[in-house]
């Protein structure tokens, strides 16, 4: 950026800097004030994870980002201002959102969840030849990411285990072509193994398709694992930033805001 | 490869079973008329007009998730647009058909809007009022409706080239409008349209996050499923060749709702079933006490409900899953992967198995309970 570039350029690069932009987000459930003034960015291709002890605001950060909770101040998505849309708005926009425990279609079998994933690029609008070819192939590819989803594509997604239904719900998400996946605690309740298999996952997704990931977790230790940044919040602020190697090194101040945590198992 | 070519062969027998339930009840529906009796052609032919409504209702409650008391408006609202179509106008029978479905569509579209905001008991009462208010409403506007008088309309004649009465005629003409509504019926469920509607109802936000758009949908499935009781309502009147405000009291709205949920909720031949219970129980339970008809059908309906709590279309499922042991909806048991087979699978089977066999020791319940903390053997099998 030292360098003598044209503005335009560096605009862009500014502008993959800063693909999600939170500036100054404050919001809440009712008189419930959550979230106390954030500001951060994401850049494209980043994993960013949210860190913090429990009623932080972690949760409804990636709320608000998705528009299921609506909040004041800003949040831009690649120059779009995302607050004060719907979910469903946020979705066009390519915001895909698996929320806390999961929210698989337990009625649905698996494969019918997934197309509900696809939902918006079948639209009327767009039902050509092409982009329902184009769904197929990413339900291949859906279902190369979580072989066990391949062999149980029609059954009732309700059957399936916890973390069976957890790979469904964010391959469904992925069926969005989202630019942003937002991860509510996908390791709640989950077997540790299971857990460690679906972050690889998702760190896979994140390094072939480049899609740029939110994680909010408890388990910091397998979250700062694929994260490049991470941000602690604590009491709905940002307390600690950087990237992540540098968080984990950062033990001592971490272990202030996580409690005695992970963190420091890992360094035992 | 293997697996493309393995669930292709499944897919066939999957196929072959529906395949041979629908010629055969198409045999049946096709014979019946020459083998019963003019009155019970007749109750037959009310039976697919019911389905038709009840199918409708079906959209919206079993599958859509939402409650109405209303259906019987939106049915009465058919049977008017056709009656006073072929009175005033003197059209052509086949012409109300459209019309009503029309019509009624556009009225369900009007209702879609109070269940965006309200749901559950609080949009069924709304629904009600609807169904309460609109017999009198019939009264009132005696210059078209004929008040209380009703009207009596010209029947569909069959044609001379048919050969047939004209009891048959119409049970033949209703026969086929129920046909396509049923088709058009599950073709909507399949869609992509069905799938959102089935996504909405089992998880709201998480639909919304997936770009489902709630309004829309919701609203939708309510027109829809007032064009199904529209046409329904229109049948009514090519059959019974009379309409009166009485015919429509809110008593058959509650009736309809009773319908479906003993014929069974979300399921696609449910409402036939139900339309039977609704048709032919009343006159049964008429035979067996006079003085009270109606604690018999009540009691009858307790009756359904405690043996088949997923109504009568559950039941085979029902009694098939208790011989068997099996979870419901395992289609998935032919094409699964022999690994599949081996590998112990996830709470549902455990349930199945939880019945009567021994294998169900004290100890169980804290193994399921300890499974989401991740009990290593099983994940290591996973």
């Amino acid at each position: 950026m030292s360098e003598p570039t044209t503005g335009s350029t560096e605009a862009a690069a500014g502008a993959e800097r800063d693909f999600l932009k939170v500036s100054d987000l404050y919001a809440g459930y009712g008189q419930a004030r959550v979230l106390q003034g954030l500001d951060f960015s994401v850049a494209r291709g980043e994993v960013c994870a949210i860190l913090g002890p429990n009623g932080a605001g972690k949760t409804t950060t990636l709320r608000a980002l998705c528009g299921m909770v609506r909040g004041r101040g800003s949040v831009t998505l690649n120059g779009t201002e995302l607050l004060g849309r719907s979910p469903e708005q946020a979705a066009r926009l390519g915001v895909a959102h698996v929320p806390e425990g999961r929210g698989t279609f337990n009625d649905l079998t698996v494969e019918e969840n997934l197309r509900i994933g696809a939902h918006l690029r079948t639209g009327p609008r767009r039902r050509g030849r092409t982009e329902r070819a184009a769904v197929v192939a990413d339900l291949e590819r859906i279902y190369d990411y979580f072989p066990k989803l391949r062999q149980r594509s029609r059954q009732a997604a309700g059957s399936l285990s916890g973390g069976e239904q957890q790979m469904l719900a964010v391959g469904r998400a992925l069926m969005l072509r989202p630019s942003l996946l937002l991860l509510d605690e996908p390791s709640l309740g989950l077997a540790p193994l299971v857990t460690r298999e679906l972050f690889e996952i998702v760190r896979a997704v994140n390094e072939e398709e480049r899609t740029t990931v939110v994680v909010v977790e408890q388990n910091a230790q397998l979250a700062l694992d694929i994260a490049h940044r991470a941000h602690v919040l604590e009491a709905g602020r940002l307390v600690l930033s950087g990237p992540a190697g540098q968080i984990r090194e950062d033990g001592q101040v971490a272990e202030v805001y996580l409690g005695v945590s992970v963190l420091s198992r890992k360094a035992g | 490869m293997s697996t493309i070519t393995a669930s292709l062969g499944t897919d066939r027998v999957r196929w072959l079973r529906p395949t041979l339930t629908v010629l055969v009840a198409a045999a049946v529906a096709v014979g019946a008329p020459f083998y019963f009796a003019p009155f019970q052609v007749f109750q037959l032919t009310m039976v697919l007009v019911y389905a038709v409504a009840l199918s409708g209702l079906n959209l919206l409650t079993g599958f859509g998730g939402q409650i109405s008391l209303g259906h019987g408006a939106f049915f009465a609202a058919g049977a008017y647009t056709a009656a006073v179509m072929l009175d005033r106008y003197d059209t052509s029978h086949l012409a109300t058909l459209p019309a009503a479905a029309a019509g009624c569509f556009l009225l369900g579209l009007g209702f879609g809007v109070p269940a965006l905001r309200l749901r559950g008991l609080y949009l069924a009462l709304v629904t009600l009022s609807f169904a309460v208010f609109l017999p009198p409403l019939l009264k009132r506007l005696e210059p078209v409706t004929g008040g209380s008088m009703g009207l009596t309309v010209n029947k569909m004649q069959p044609p001379a080239w048919s050969g047939l009465a004209e009891d048959q005629w119409m049970y033949f003409v209703v026969l086929a409008v129920t046909a396509v509504a049923l088709l058009l019926a599950r073709n909507l469920l399949r869609s992509r349209v069905g799938r959102a509607l089935l996504a909405v109802r089992d998880n709201e936000s998480a639909a919304e996050v997936m770009g489902v758009r709630l309004s829309l949908h919701k609203t939708l499935a309510f027109a829809w499923s007032a064009m199904f009781a529209g046409v329904a309502g229109c049948l009514y009147t090519w059959v019974i060749g009379f309409v009166s405000p009485d015919s429509f009291s809110f008593v058959l709205s509650i009736t309809l709702l009773a319908g479906l949920v003993v014929g069974g909720l979300g399921s696609l031949y449910g409402p036939l079933l139900g339309a039977a219970f609704v048709m032919y129980v009343p006159s049964v339970s008429q035979d067996v006490s006079e003085a009270a008809p109606g604690v018999v059908f009540g009691l009858l309906i307790i009756t359904v409900m405690f043996v088949a709590p997923t109504g009568l279309a559950g039941l085979p499922g029902r009694v098939l899953g208790a011989v068997a042991r099996r979870p419901p909806r395992t289609t998935a048991a032919l094409d699964r992967m022999p690994e599949a087979e081996s590998a112990p699978d996830a709470e549902p089977e455990s349930q199945a198995l939880s019945g009567p066999s021994e294998t169900h020791t004290p100890a169980d319940p804290a193994v399921v309970d300890a499974e989401p903390v991740g009990a290593p053997p099983r994940t290591e099998k996973e």
